[in-house]
């Protein structure tokens, strides 16, 4: 933990004489006069920080206005509160070396360096190498399956809702789909999880890690929205992975369980856009929708071939055949950028 | 709006308008307990002008709030009308709406249940902050407080005794519709896509599970709140594809089911179970699921759950979800405390991390719910920027909700002493502490790291990890066992 500099012992020996001044603060008397962070000094400090959120969202500036306390400086601050900070977090830095380094640094403390051969001690890092590979490739696993059952759960709400929706005669349109298409929900994952490729491929891989899942109107909103944004290194790994594009589309999905009648293949990028403003009734209709037009669910027709007809505001119709199309995703990408500059100041 | 204005005739600020007493001897002005709003209350001279400027300065964002001007025989009121646009640019960043906010959630938190109590004063700092603030745009503060002032506003209504929106007798929670089944399940799988929350705990209890049972044939499981079941889905995977030991072994889960909450309904619970079946037929998980009843007081009986000779037994414990704080308080303790005399081979617990209690006040507790809460809005927006529907939703199911039920929490706890975290408890009762192994940890890193750089894994003793977002920690996964008495005569 971070200790605040011990008060001046005012001790004739000392080489620096400290003086209080009028504020309250406590310089030395240099010819350079330094500021002592004094406990009393120290703890009006973490008050101020801990009020303003914690270290990591405290600044400078707006501690100094919190504390109040006069003859405080920016630079004061700045420098206290970087101290601060690494003294909060001993542990980041051990997360920030490599997994190998922790490694044999742990290895080399346990084990005792001058009790054990270099051989030894090299081949428990080659062990517990090896396990934390295995650990990976379970890790995988049971994402996957846990995906796996996610999607059976979704299945079956949406097949719950689809039949209420049927029995209440709810919404027309749907031709022979009836009921949901449960093929194309498959396609919603087991949540393809590219855990050890290079999250960072943002941009050009998005499209082959979609695979069975269409959703060029996902990714007209995604690939328009700021890629640097996104691609910052690590901000939203996630994010730069094809792991966005299928929960945008499950939000859109998922929120036609809660409100629209129907369950669509993905196919339906069109249909989808109208879903947007449809759901959930009860926020406001963002900026998006007044792009896509508002424009209700049932005026789809020849939902036969999961194609619909788009709303003629929207310039294009959509093309008979529904998927992964760039013609397609033209319109969508103008009105994507145009929604990313009206959602942007979202702070 | 006019309403809630009338009542400030009625407001009595005669306790702050005590001059020149140190803000120690001053029973009212605890503020500065944590910390001092905008002005240094030290120097506060504490003469009407001053107060007056200093509420100014937290009430007014620039808008300009009027106020009927007040009658100048009620000399204790300080409500004035207040002219737009304080003129310090400075203020108007968003730190200081930010800190803004906090003070006006500090000042109703204080008037509901400080020294000095006042409803009303309350009542109109929530109102205050409800023009201020909504739950669905603003920046993550904003929403923030908007969840906050909503829990606030519970406290206040459910004080009056009678039936409120927010807080039935029972506990279960009404206030909106009812969230849509498919708004839950929606939510859900956004919080687990965006974040490692759910899979952390999931996945390092999995791990202690999977260690704990590698020789046994038969394992068996009672879960204080299956949920959906998704915890089991890839424990199951995990134990069809183990290496060592007899090969998949015989799971049995009992869940524990209420009566009358939606969410662990018998049927649901049957749903869930039906659900786990069908997923262990696909994997060839020889499997079977059991229901065990829970009474409206949740007292857990032991006998109750049946237990076959030669399975190992688990209890698991995840604490962690929406509707957790609507528990009849005792159950956990019940069901915790009733295990025990099973002599478990194992107890997985998953909890929300508190920060240090202090003396236990309801102040300090519901700041650090802030500070906890804020962290996790931080977090997911860090990890989607964009999606901000996606978190919008994610936040009004799941978060908000764990946010009213936690300041009730603190609220229906505040007098009492032993408000700490269960692991603590579990402790103190004589549960023994099984160490982490290396592997789980090293599986809780990997995790992580698949997610935002501002996650981080901390093992805070030999038999704990707990997961925090930045300098702020957030979930707790410890593993506990209680072996049956050595000397135990049968």
């Amino acid at each position: 933990m971070f200790q605040p500099k011990k008060p001046s012992s005012m001790n004739s020996h000392d080489r620096s004489m400290c003086v209080q001044g009028d504020s309250g603060l406590v310089l030395t008397t240099d010819p350079k006069p330094r500021l002592r962070w004094t406990v009393e000094l120290h703890e009006r400090f973490v008050d101020a920080v801990t009020q303003l959120g914690g270290p990591d969202k405290a600044t400078p500036k707006t501690i100094m206005r919190v504390m109040g306390v006069k003859g405080l400086t920016l630079y004061h601050l700045k420098s206290h509160l970087q101290k601060f900070r690494l003294g909060k977090q001993p542990h980041k830095e051990l997360n920030d070396h490599s997994m190998k380094d922790d490694l044999q640094r742990n290895v080399a403390s346990s084990s005792g360096m001058m009790a054990r051969s270099m051989n030894e001690m090299q081949m428990e890092v080659q062990r517990r190498l090896h396990e934390q590979l295995e650990v990976q490739r379970h890790l995988q696993l049971r994402i996957e399956a846990q995906g796996k059952y996610m999607q059976s759960i979704l299945e079956k709400a949406c097949q719950t809702l689809a039949g209420e929706n049927m029995a209440a005669g709810g919404y027309k349109g749907m031709g022979n789909h009836g009921v949901p298409d449960i093929g194309t929900m498959k396609d919603f994952g087991p949540l393809s999880f590219p855990p050890f490729q290079d999250l960072n491929i943002y941009g050009s891989d998005h499209l082959d890690l979609q695979h069975n899942m269409d959703r060029p109107l996902l990714d007209s909103f995604i690939s328009n929205n700021d890629n640097t944004c996104l691609g910052k290194k690590r901000t939203s790994p996630y994010s730069g992975s094809g792991k966005s594009p299928l929960i945008w589309s499950d939000e859109l999905r998922l929120q036609d369980l809660g409100t629209a009648p129907s369950c669509l293949g993905p196919q339906d990028d069109s249909f989808k856009t109208d879903q947007i403003q449809l759901t959930p009734p009860n926020t406001e209709l963002d900026s998006i929708s007044e792009i896509y037009d508002a424009k209700p669910v049932h005026s789809s027709d020849g939902i036969g071939e999961k194609k619909f007809d788009v709303s003629p505001k929207l310039e294009r119709p959509s093309p008979r055949r529904a998927p992964l199309q760039a013609e397609r995703m033209n319109p969508m990408i103008n009105r994507g950028s145009v929604a990313q500059g009206r959602n942007s100041p979202f702070r | 709006m006019a309403m809630a204005i009338d009542d400030a005739f009625e407001v009595d600020f005669s306790c702050y308008s005590t001059s020149t007493t140190t803000t120690d001897d001053d029973p009212a002005c605890t503020w500065n307990d944590w910390g001092s709003p905008v002005v240094d209350w030290g120097s506060l001279s504490s003469e009407r002008d001053e107060f007056q400027d200093l509420i100014e300065s937290m009430m007014d964002d620039g808008t300009g709030f009027e106020l009927p001007r007040v009658d100048n025989e009620t000399s204790n009121s300080v409500f004035v009308s207040i002219d737009t646009a304080v003129a310090d640019d400075e203020t108007k960043g968003e730190d200081f709406k930010g800190l803004r906010l906090v003070h006006l959630l500090m000042a109703a938190a204080e008037a509901l249940t400080g020294a000095t109590k006042s409803r009303e004063l309350a009542r109109v700092i929530l109102v205050r902050l409800k023009e201020l603030v909504s739950p669905s745009d603003g920046t993550n503060m904003e929403r923030l407080a908007a969840y906050f002032t909503e829990a606030l506003q519970g406290l206040l209504e459910g004080y009056r005794g009678g039936h409120s929106k927010y807080l039935v007798a029972n506990g279960s929670h009404h206030h909106r519709d009812k969230h849509h089944q498919s708004d839950m399940l929606a939510a859900f799988q956004l919080l687990q896509d965006m974040s490692p929350y759910v899979k952390f705990g999931h996945f390092t209890a999995n791990q202690a599970i999977l260690e704990a049972v590698t020789h046994d044939r038969r394992i068996h499981i009672v879960d204080y709140d299956i949920m959906e079941g998704i915890q089991w889905a890839s424990l199951m995977e995990a134990l069809v594809s183990r290496k060592e030991g007899p090969p998949t072994p015989h799971l049995r889960i009992t869940a524990l089911s209420r009566g009358n909450n939606g969410c662990q309904s018998i049927g649901s619970i049957q749903e869930t179970g039906r659900r786990l079946v069908a997923f262990a037929a696909s994997i060839g998980q020889p499997f079977s699921f059991h229901q065990c009843r829970l009474d409206s007081d949740e007292t857990f009986r032991p006998s109750a759950v049946k237990l076959v000779r030669g399975e190992a037994l688990v209890i698991n414990c995840m604490l962690h979800s929406p509707h957790f704080s609507h528990r009849p308080p005792g159950s956990v303790a019940s069901f915790l405390s009733g295990a025990k005399t099973l002599n478990p081979r194992l107890v997985t617990l998953v909890e929300e991390e508190t920060g240090p209690i202090g003396d236990g006040d309801f102040m300090g507790r519901f700041m650090d719910s802030l500070h906890h809460y804020s962290a996790m809005f931080d977090s997911l927006e860090a990890g989607f920027p964009m999606q901000c529907r996606a978190r919008t939703l994610v936040e009004r199911v799941i978060l908000g909700p764990r946010i009213a039920g936690s300041v009730t929490q603190i609220y229906r706890t505040r007098n009492e002493d032993e408000s700490g975290p269960w692991w603590e408890w579990l402790k103190s009762v004589g549960y023994k502490t099984v160490n982490i192994s290396f592997g789980n940890h090293c599986q809780a890193k990997l995790l992580l790291g698949l997610f935002n750089d501002g996650y981080r894994v901390e093992e805070l003793a030999n038999n704990r990890l707990v997961l925090g977002w930045k300098s702020r920690r957030l979930l707790s996964a410890s593993i506990w066992t209680s072996p049956p008495p050595s000397d135990s005569g049968l």
